[in-house]
């Protein structure tokens, strides 16, 4: 997918663990995980407002877009 | 979401199996009966209480005609009873929003069209074959209900084609 999740590096910024922003933002550690792990096929502003707010960044800060082939999943 | 029931479907799933065998006991018994027509003519016409002089060959065609439809009937009902059991199955386990479901709804359509098809096919014979002294009391004609029913199956199949994709686009969701 040609959008890359920034989540690791800003959390390392923060110093915060998934599991930390997991309870602060009250979104499971699993599907926190899957964004993490850029396996997610689409993210809400709720989820982004969210993490966010607890993580105090900007949208842009967790997502960045590279050019590339879109994966098959992609419609 | 509410949970569904789990004694109604306990309960869904043992009519089925229930009605699955029925529709073959009936296949079975049509083909015994077509096969005694074929062997022992008299003796079957005779228990059926056909009168003497409506015992010729176009009636006995006709009502031979009947039985066949009717054992053409019983593989359809078959898919309709057997996918409707696997769609039940599905709603046990928690998860009937699949693209599968949708297939198998769409398989139930047309095979619903096909009996109504056999229907009317039936009603036809019978019509022909039926005489004053003998009379084939089929029910049969256009019945709006079914034809609509056969129509909603269609839409809902469709229906439950794009719920089944909105809903797998939702799966990958955060």
């Amino acid at each position: 997918m040609p959008i890359m999740v920034k989540l690791d590096d800003v959390l390392y910024a923060r110093r915060m663990t998934l599991t930390e922003l997991s309870e602060r933002v009250g979104i499971t550690l699993a599907n926190l995980s899957i964004l993490k792990t850029g396996k997610a096929r689409a993210i809400r502003f709720s989820t982004l407002d969210a993490i966010c707010a607890v993580l105090q960044c900007q949208p842009a800060d967790l997502l960045e877009h590279v050019p590339g082939p879109p994966t098959p999943d992609d419609d | 979401m509410p949970r569904p029931n789990p004694d109604a479907l306990a309960l869904t799933r043992r009519l089925l199996r229930v009605l699955i065998a029925l529709n073959l006991l009936m296949g079975a018994g049509i083909l015994l009966l077509l096969i005694a027509t074929l062997v022992a003519e008299g003796p079957v016409m005779e228990a059926l209480g056909v009168p003497t002089p409506d015992r010729n060959a176009g009636f006995v065609m006709g009502m031979r005609a009947i039985m066949v439809l009717g054992i053409a009937a019983v593989p359809i009902t078959h898919v309709v009873l057997t996918r409707l059991l696997t769609i039940v199955h599905t709603v046990g386990e928690g998860d009937p929003f699949v693209v599968e479901n949708a297939a198998r709804l769409q398989r139930i359509a047309w095979a619903v069209l096909g009996l109504e098809l056999l229907h009317l096919a039936i009603g036809a014979v019978a019509a022909r074959t039926s005489t004053d002294q003998t009379p084939i009391d089929i029910d049969w004609g256009l019945s709006l209900t079914r034809w609509v029913a056969v129509l909603l199956l269609f839409v809902l199949a469709r229906v439950f084609e794009q719920g089944a994709g909105m809903r797998e686009d939702l799966a990958g969701t955060v």
